[in-house]
């Protein structure tokens, strides 16, 4: 298998080099490769929101390299960076993820009409992914008259509508109760074997990180312990 | 297109926000619109004043003959030029005059002042002397009537009917003459300077006491078929009458100051609208720095999802683009409301007014163009649209990393 998600000696600090340094991501050092279902756990202020924003280019590292399927990101600025992530990354986060003023297949859409999709395309794959994430029928809704659950439905709906090799997913359950939290992550491991899509999500609930197929624990910043079930 | 919708559904986030801002630049709009109507009205009311009270359109005169008044300095070929005026189809009145300066005594009292000998007939095609006639009647031609001012008249302790002896000096020889007359009205013109210093006889009369001759006269006064307006100054009979010995000037090169404080007033709107929308542009970034910390987030969101920077400067802008539309819309209709009362009622000002020697007697009738309507709204949306560019760019500056750290 290839590695889609390739990190070498990724540091991200904050602060000056004295007493107020935080080492929020330290030297991490970590291949994913297609297709895995991976959750970055640790408690609060471990990094593990740092190193999945470093993945993703939201954020640029102290030093160190981010490759995605062999682009190293930690390069890339601006629109070329923007273009990136719309092309090649999916992101879910932990709430409000979606344009309050549009309806959820809006929502979905968006990402299309920044791709240049044409428009008979992206009717077909908004219908597709309400379908897949159990919204049919509930399209036209905006968001505040979705749930929490339905509202992260509409969010991995449109990660994924633009066929994303990575799928990045920040506590995606964090605002959910346990049981919309379980069904939502079963959706996303269901969509993952079914798409065969890289999903990394970072999480602390035990009940969501026992679905994950590897676990990398992390610790102020380092990586703890790498299991692969 | 997405990026409009987006923006347009943006506006109705914060309805409260949206509908402050749009009121800020709409009233501001509609105070401009109603300013520069007055002001306009007000150039016009004081046009009408200066021209159409006694100095006319333009006038025509011997070279240097205004520096003093100098009685000597008169028009020898008055009755050539009067025959040109006669023929040219651009006059709508012309009216000659002799003008003197004089002593004016009656038995109590005694006053320097000016004395016009004027046409009884044209005289009304140019100025309002008849219409200014507090008392008593407007000159019929007999040699003894003399309007005075009602100013004058109370100096004088004179009324109707009472004698009043003109004390001048002849032309060409600077003799010493005596006429009397008697006061057969009493006139009324509002400005100051006119009501205590000048009186006005009939033209003959006034020819005989100076000893000047029918050809000979100091002034024409003239107005034309098409007014000599703020834009329209130039003519072709002045240019023609124009040579070395006669001078022929539009009333604007005659008031000099006045042409100042009218070119200063026709400023006014600009500098006004300049103020009005300096503050409604501080008042638009406020607003737009409102809206985007109170959406960092959701920017952050947007960004990380592959949203261009330059998508987020189009969005802000648009935003900012579409309140420019609503409040001119509001403006617009504000003005025209407010335009439509102003226009037909005006604004009185409760009383006589004078103002650089012009009497404002009547209400401004404020004057309303397309252009208010048209140019002043362009001007609107693209300073709003510049008051956006700051916010926009910090909003597509923001790192998502640092917004999606924010709160929630």
């Amino acid at each position: 298998m290839s590695a889609v998600i390739s990190t070498t000696d990724l540091c991200r600090f904050f602060g000056d080099e004295d007493e107020t340094l935080v080492k929020a991501v330290d030297h991490v050092s970590i291949e994913i490769e297609r297709g895995e279902f991976t959750a970055i756990v640790g408690p609060s202020g471990s990094g593990k929101t740092t190193l999945l924003h470093l993945i993703g280019g939201l954020d640029n590292p102290t030093s160190g390299s981010v490759d995605l399927s062999g682009t190293n990101i930690a390069e890339m600025t601006g629109t070329a960076l923007s273009d990136f992530r719309r092309d090649h990354i999916g992101f879910i986060f932990q709430a409000y993820n979606l344009i309050p003023v549009f309806s959820a297949e809006e929502n979905i859409e968006y990402i299309m009409l920044l791709q240049g999709v044409d428009p008979a395309e992206r009717k077909h794959r908004v219908s597709e992914m309400l379908a897949q994430v159990g919204l049919e029928g509930l399209g036209d809704r905006r968001p505040n008259k979705l749930s929490g659950g339905q509202q992260q439905r509409v969010a991995i709906a449109r990660a994924m509508v633009s066929h994303p090799e990575i799928i990045l997913a920040d506590e995606p359950t964090a605002n959910l109760d346990s049981k919309t939290g379980i069904a939502l992550l079963d959706l996303m491991k269901e969509l993952n074997e079914k798409h065969n899509m890289t999903f990394v999500f970072s999480t602390h609930d035990e009940k969501i990180m026992r679905r994950a197929s590897r676990l990398i624990h992390m610790m102020d910043g380092m990586i703890e312990l790498d299991e692969r079930k | 297109m997405q990026t409009a919708s987006l923006a347009f559904r943006n506006l109705f986030r914060n309805t409260r926000r949206t509908v402050l801002t749009v009121m800020l630049i709409g009233f501001s709009l509609t105070a401009l619109i109603a300013f520069d109507g007055v002001m306009r009205g007000m150039i016009t009311l004081m046009v009408e004043n200066i021209t159409g009270t006694l100095t006319g359109e333009a006038q025509i005169h011997r070279a240097d003959y205004r520096e003093n008044l100098d009685v000597d300095l008169y028009i020898d070929n008055a009755n050539e030029i009067e025959e040109q005026l006669q023929q040219d189809t651009s006059l709508q009145a012309y009216a000659p005059r002799v003008i003197t300066g004089a002593m004016i005594s009656s038995s109590y009292n005694v006053s320097a002042g000016l004395v016009y000998g004027v046409d009884a007939e044209l005289e009304q095609g140019i100025s309002k002397i008849s219409d200014a006639v507090a008392s008593g009647e407007y000159l019929s031609g007999d040699d003894s009537e003399l309007l005075i001012g009602i100013s004058m008249a109370e100096l004088l302790e004179v009324g109707l009917g009472d004698r009043i002896v003109l004390t001048l000096s002849e032309v060409d020889n600077g003799e010493l003459a005596q006429a009397l007359f008697r006061v057969s009205g009493i006139i009324e013109f509002g400005v100051r300077e006119l009501d205590e210093s000048f009186a006005f006889i009939n033209i003959a009369s006034a020819r005989q006491v100076l000893g000047m001759s029918e050809q000979q006269t100091h002034e024409f006064a003239l107005n034309f078929v098409t007014p000599l307006d703020m834009e329209n100054t130039s003519n072709a009979l002045l240019e023609e009458l124009n040579s070395g010995e006669i001078e022929a000037l539009n009333w604007l090169d005659l008031n000099p100051d006045i042409s100042l404080v009218l070119e200063l007033s026709s400023y006014s709107s600009l500098m006004i609208g300049a103020v009005l929308f300096l503050l409604a542009s501080l008042g638009v970034i406020n607003s737009m720095f409102m809206s985007i910390y109170e959406r960092i987030y959701e920017f952050g969101v947007i960004k990380a999802i592959g949203t261009r920077p330059q998508d987020i400067r189009k969005l802000i802008l648009f935003e900012a683009f579409f309140i420019a539309l609503i409040s001119c819309g509001l403006g617009i209709i504000l003005g025209v409301a407010i335009g439509a009362y102003t226009s037909t009622n005006g604004i009185s000002f409760g009383g006589e007014l004078e103002f650089s020697g012009i009497a404002f007697n009547n209400a401004i009738l404020s004057e309303f163009h397309i252009i208010q309507f048209t140019q002043f709204p362009v001007y609107v949306v693209l300073l709003t649209v510049i008051a956006a560019i700051y916010p926009a760019l910090f909003a597509a500056r923001i790192i998502p990393s640092e917004a999606l750290q924010r709160s929630l």
